[in-house]
C-alpha cells in the first residue's frame, strides 16, 4: 500500500465522476459544433459544465470574460505566450519581430518557464524576476521590470515546489500603476498559472478588482482526468494556433465534453469541500513542519515557514534532508511505500542545473538539491506523514553523507 | 539469391605458431555471431581467405555484423564464378555496373592468380578487363594511380571478383587473448577501452556498481545499454552488478575525508580480484587515464593496483579526453554515456582527495577499514545479466 503524499503531481481521480462523465459523453456523441439535434444536446450539456465549473470557481463570466476548456493547464499557459508572438509578428509589415516584452518570473512552473525560454530565443525581450528568500515575488520588483513595449507579465499563483502564494492582487496594482507612470494606455495582459490554486486557495481574478486578466487550470490536480484544463480570461488575447474557431477561438478543436463535465463535477466537490479540506491541509501542514523540525539536520524551506501562514498553501511543502540528495531520497522513500518528489516531475531544465526554483530564492546547491516535496490532499491522514517522517528520518540517518 | 562475402584478415597471419587456434576462433565468432542474428549462413576457409555466405534478403544484417568483428580486416561482397576466363569478365563487368551506379568512373582492375593452370596470367587478366570494362561501360576512365574503383579477380580453387572491400574491425578475434573483466560505469572512457581491448582479442565480462538508492535504477539501465552496445563487438557480454552501498557507507563512516575515494577505489578492486577469479579471467580492464580525477595518478594507481595481482589493462592511460570522446562517438556509446543519470557519488567524493597515496600508509588506512566482509557480501549479492547485441533481436526468418 503506498503512502501517496505526491499530489501536486497529481491527484487519485474521483471515479464515480470519471464514471458519470463517461457515460455521458457516450450518450451526448454529437459534435457540440453541428447544427442538428446530437450536436445541440452536446452543445447544451458542454455549456452546463462551463457554467458549473465557473460558477465552483468563482470565475467571472459576464462581459468579455470566458472560460474556454483546454487540454491541459499547460496549454492554458501557452495561450496568451503564443498571443505575444502573434502581436509581435503582426506588428512589422517587412516579416521582422517587434521587441515586444514578456515580464515572468524564475519560479514559474516549466509551462511558462521553458516557453519563455523559447520565445526569447525567437527575439522577444523576456525578463525573468527573481523571488524574494521567502519564495514570493515582490510586486514591485515584478512593476519595475515592466517597460512600454511590455505585452505580457505572467506570475503564477501558487508554486509548485514551495507552496508559496503569490500577491497576484498586489501585482496587479504595482503594475498597473508603473503603466500609468509609463504613460501607457493600458497594462499589459497579466496572466497568471493557477494549477497548484485551484481548490487550494481563494483565486483571484480581475475582472472589476486588481488581479490577472488571464488564468490556466487544471483538472487533474483536483482529482479529475488529464487532459483537460481551462482557460480564463477578462480580455481574450488573440489566439496563435487556429482551427475551427471552437471556445472562441482559443483553444480549437472538439471540444472534450467528457473532460469537461469531469472537470465541472470534481470542481463543484472542492468548492462544496473547500474549508475542511484546507483545515484538514492546515493540520497536516502543521505535522509535516513539525516532524521535520524533529529529524536532526531536517529544515523546512524556505526557512522559518511556520504552520499556518498564509503566505504558503498548506498543500504542499518543501522539506531539505542536507547531506542526502533529494532524488536519493525520494528512491529511498519509494522502496518503503512512500511517494514523494523532488518538486515538479516535469522539469528538465539543464540551465539551472538541479533545483532553479529553490536557487532562485538563493539557496545554496547542497541546500536545494537535498529538498523533496510532500503535498497532502483530501485523502491524505496524519498517518501518512507520519509514516512520511518516519520513513525519511530512518533513510536520512542511514544514507546522509 | 545469395549474398557471398569475401574476408579478408590480417593479423592472424603473422600468428605463425598458433594460425589454427586464432582462424578456428575467427571462424567460431563469425559462426556465433550470425546465428545470435538468426541468419542462415555458412562460414568457409581457404588458405588466407575466409568466406560468408548468406541469403540476400539478410545481406544487410551480415555486414553490420562483419565490420563489427574483430579480427575481419576487410569484406567485399564478391561474385564466385567459374575459373573461365569468359566468366571472370562477366563477372568483371558485372562488379564495375554496381560500382557505376554509384557515379564512380575512374577504375583499374587487379588480379592475383595461384591456380597458374588458368589460361592468362595476372597482368594479362587485369588488361582484359580493363578493356571489357570500357566497352560495356563507355564513359568509365581507366586511372591506376587515383581509381575510383578497383576490380578485384582473384583465380583460386575457384575464380572470385569483387570491388574494394569494405573496412572491417581489424585486430584479433575476441577470445583469443582470453577473457578480460571491465570495470564498467556509466561514463564516456569505460566503454571506450572495452573496446579497444575487445580489438585486441579480449572476451569481456563487465562490472558495474551498483549504489542505490545513491545511484537510481536509471543509470543502472543506462549501463545495461552500454553493455549491449559493446556485445556488438564482443558477440556478446555478462554483466555483473555488484550492489556497493554498504560498502559505501562504510567507507563514508569509517574512512578520512580526503581517503574516501581512494578507499572505494581500492575495495572495488579487491571485488574485481575476487571476481576476475571466480569468472575465470585472466585480466582487469578499466578505463583509467592518468591524470584525469584525482583518482588516476600515478601513486594512487599503484594504490588501488596493489589489491589485485591481475594485470591492469588501462588503454586509454595515455589518451587525450578528446580522442577517447570520438572513439565514444565512433562506437554509439557517447550518447548514451552523457545521459543525465548521474551516479551521486558527487555526495561521497571529498573536496580535497588525496592526491598521491603512499602505498604502506594508505594501505593501513585501507586495512583499518575492516571492508572485506562488506566486499564478500557485495560480491554473493552480485546480479549477473547476459546482455546480447543490438543485433541479436534481428527478426528470425519463417
Amino acid at each position: 500500500m503506498t503512502t501517496y503524499l505526491d499530489w501536486a503531481a497529481t491527484t487519485p481521480p474521483d471515479a464515480s465522476a470519471l464514471a458519470e462523465a463517461a457515460g455521458l459523453a457516450s450518450e451526448c456523441y454529437g459534435n457540440p459544433s453541428s447544427r442538428h439535434a446530437p450536436g445541440a444536446e452536446a452543445k447544451a450539456r458542454l455549456e452546463d459544465a462551463r457554467a458549473r465549473l465557473a460558477a465552483a470557481m468563482g470565475a467571472p463570466v459576464a462581459g468579455r470574460c470566458r472560460l474556454a476548456f483546454t487540454g491541459g493547464g499547460t496549454e492554458g499557459d501557452h495561450i496568451p505566450m503564443l498571443a505575444v508572438l502573434r502581436s509581435a509578428l503582426n506588428a512589422r509589415r517587412d516579416g521582422s519581430i517587434k521587441v515586444l516584452r514578456i515580464v515572468t518570473t524564475e519560479i514559474e512552473h516549466s509551462a511558462v518557464y521553458e516557453e519563455a525560454h523559447i520565445l526569447k530565443s525567437l527575439g522577444l525581450d523576456v525578463r525573468f524576476v527573481e523571488p524574494r528568500p521567502d519564495g514570493r515575488v515582490a510586486p514591485q520588483d515584478v512593476a519595475a521590470a515592466v517597460d512600454k513595449d511590455t505585452a505580457l507579465v505572467s506570475v503564477m499563483a501558487v508554486n509548485n515546489e514551495t507552496g508559496a502564494v503569490q500577491d497576484l492582487g498586489g501585482i496587479a496594482e504595482a503594475i498597473g500603476a508603473a503603466s500609468s507612470a509609463l504613460g501607457r494606455r493600458a497594462a499589459p495582459h497579466f496572466h497568471s498559472d493557477m494549477v497548484q490554486a485551484l481548490g487550494k486557495v481563494p483565486l483571484v481574478f480581475g475582472s472589476g478588482k486588481p488581479g490577472p486578466d488571464s488564468a490556466a487550470f487544471s483538472a487533474h490536480k483536483i482529482r479529475g482526468p488529464r487532459g483537460v484544463g481551462a482557460f480564463w480570461t477578462a480580455s481574450p488575447p488573440e489566439p496563435l494556433a487556429l482551427g475551427g474557431g471552437q471556445e472562441w477561438a482559443l483553444r480549437p478543436g472538439t471540444e472534450n465534453l467528457q473532460g469537461a463535465w469531469a472537470f465541472a463535477a470534481v470542481a463543484e466537490a472542492a468548492g462544496r469541500t473547500f474549508e475542511p479540506r484546507v483545515e484538514g491541509a492546515r493540520a497536516l501542514e502543521r505535522r509535516i513542519i513539525e516532524g521535520a523540525a524533529a529529524i536532526r539536520g531536517a529544515l523546512v524551506l524556505p526557512e522559518g515557514r511556520a504552520p499556518g501562514d498564509v503566505r504558503y498553501s498548506p498543500f504542499i511543502v518543501s522539506v531539505a534532508f542536507p547531506g542526502l540528495s533529494g532524488e536519493v531520497m525520494v528512491r529511498a522513500l519509494a522502496d518503503v511505500g512512500v511517494a514523494v518528489s523532488t518538486g515538479s516531475a516535469c522539469s528538465n531544465n539543464s540551465k539551472r542545473k538541479g533545483r532553479r526554483v529553490l536557487a532562485a530564492m538563493g539557496l545554496g546547491e547542497e541546500l536545494s538539491l537535498s529538498a523533496v516535496r510532500v503535498s497532502t490532499g483530501e485523502l491524505s491522514s496524519g498517518e501518512d506523514v507520519d509514516r512520511f517522517l518516519e520513513a525519511a528520518a530512518s533513510a536520512y540517518g542511514k544514507l546522509r553523507t | 539469391m545469395e549474398a557471398f562475402y569475401l574476408i579478408k584478415i590480417g593479423e592472424i597471419l603473422l600468428k605463425l605458431g598458433n594460425r589454427r587456434e586464432f582462424e578456428d576462433r575467427l571462424r567460431s565468432q563469425l559462426h556465433a555471431r550470425l546465428e545470435l542474428a538468426g541468419i542462415p549462413h555458412k562460414v568457409e576457409m581457404y588458405p588466407g581467405r575466409y568466406f560468408v555466405r548468406v541469403p540476400e534478403e539478410r545481406a544487410r544484417d551480415a555486414e553490420i555484423i562483419l565490420a563489427a568483428t574483430p579480427g575481419v580486416n576487410g569484406y567485399a561482397r564478391a561474385i564466385k564464378t567459374e575459373k573461365t576466363v569468359d566468366a571472370v569478365l562477366a563477372a568483371a563487368v558485372e562488379v564495375a555496373r554496381g560500382r557505376f551506379g554509384q557515379g564512380l568512373r575512374r577504375f583499374k582492375a587487379e588480379s592475383r592468380r595461384s591456380d597458374k593452370s588458368f589460361p592468362l596470367g595476372s597482368f594479362e587478366l587485369s588488361a582484359r578487363i580493363g578493356a571489357v570494362v570500357l566497352d560495356a561501360l563507355p564513359e568509365a576512365k581507366v586511372d591506376l594511380h587515383s581509381p575510383e574503383f578497383t576490380i578485384n579477380a582473384e583465380i583460386r580453387e575457384r575464380a572470385y571478383v569483387f570491388a574494394d572491400p569494405e573496412p572491417g574491425l581489424r585486430g584479433l578475434p575476441v577470445g583469443s587473448g582470453g577473457t578480460g573483466l571491465l570495470l564498467l560505469s556509466g561514463g564516456i572512457d569505460s566503454p571506450v577501452a572495452g573496446y579497444l581491448m575487445a580489438r585486441r582479442g579480449l572476451a569481456l565480462e563487465a562490472c558495474y556498481f551498483h549504489a542505490y538508492p545513491y545511484t537510481s535504477e536509471e543509470a543502472k539501465q543506462k549501463v545495461v545499454s552500454l553493455a549491449r552496445i559493446l556485445a556488438s563487438f564482443t558477440g556478446s557480454i555478462r554483466l555483473w552488478t555488484v550492489p556497493f552501498t554498504e560498502a559505501q557507507l562504510r567507507i563514508k563512516k569509517e574512512a578520512r575525508q580526503d581517503l574516501t575515494t581512494l578507499m572505494m577505489r581500492a575495495g572495488m578492486m579487491r571485488v574485481a580480484q575476487l571476481l576476475a577469479a571466480k569468472i575465470g579471467a585472466n585480466c582487469i580492464v578499466t578505463g583509467e587515464s592518468l591524470g584525469q580525477v584525482a583518482s588516476q595518478t600515478a601513486e594512487n594507481l599503484r594504490f588501488t593496483q596493489s589489491y589485485t595481482d591481475y594485470p591492469v589493462l588501462r588503454p586509454l592511460v595515455g589518451m587525450d579526453k578528446e580522442d577517447t570522446i570520438r572513439l565514444a562517438k565512433r562506437i554509439g556509446s557517447f550518447d548514451v554515456s552523457i545521459l543525465p543519470y548521474e551516479d551521486c557519488c558527487v555526495l561521497f567524493s571529498p573536496k580535497h582527495p588525496m592526491l598521491k597515496a603512499k602505498l604502506g600508509r594508505e594501505r593501513e588506512a585501507y586495512e583499518a577499514l575492516g571492508l572485506e566482509s562488506y566486499l564478500v557480501e557485495a560480491l554473493e549479492k552480485a546480479e549477473r545479466i547476459d546482455v546480447a547485441p543490438e543485433w541479436a533481436r534481428a527478426p528470425r526468418l519463417p
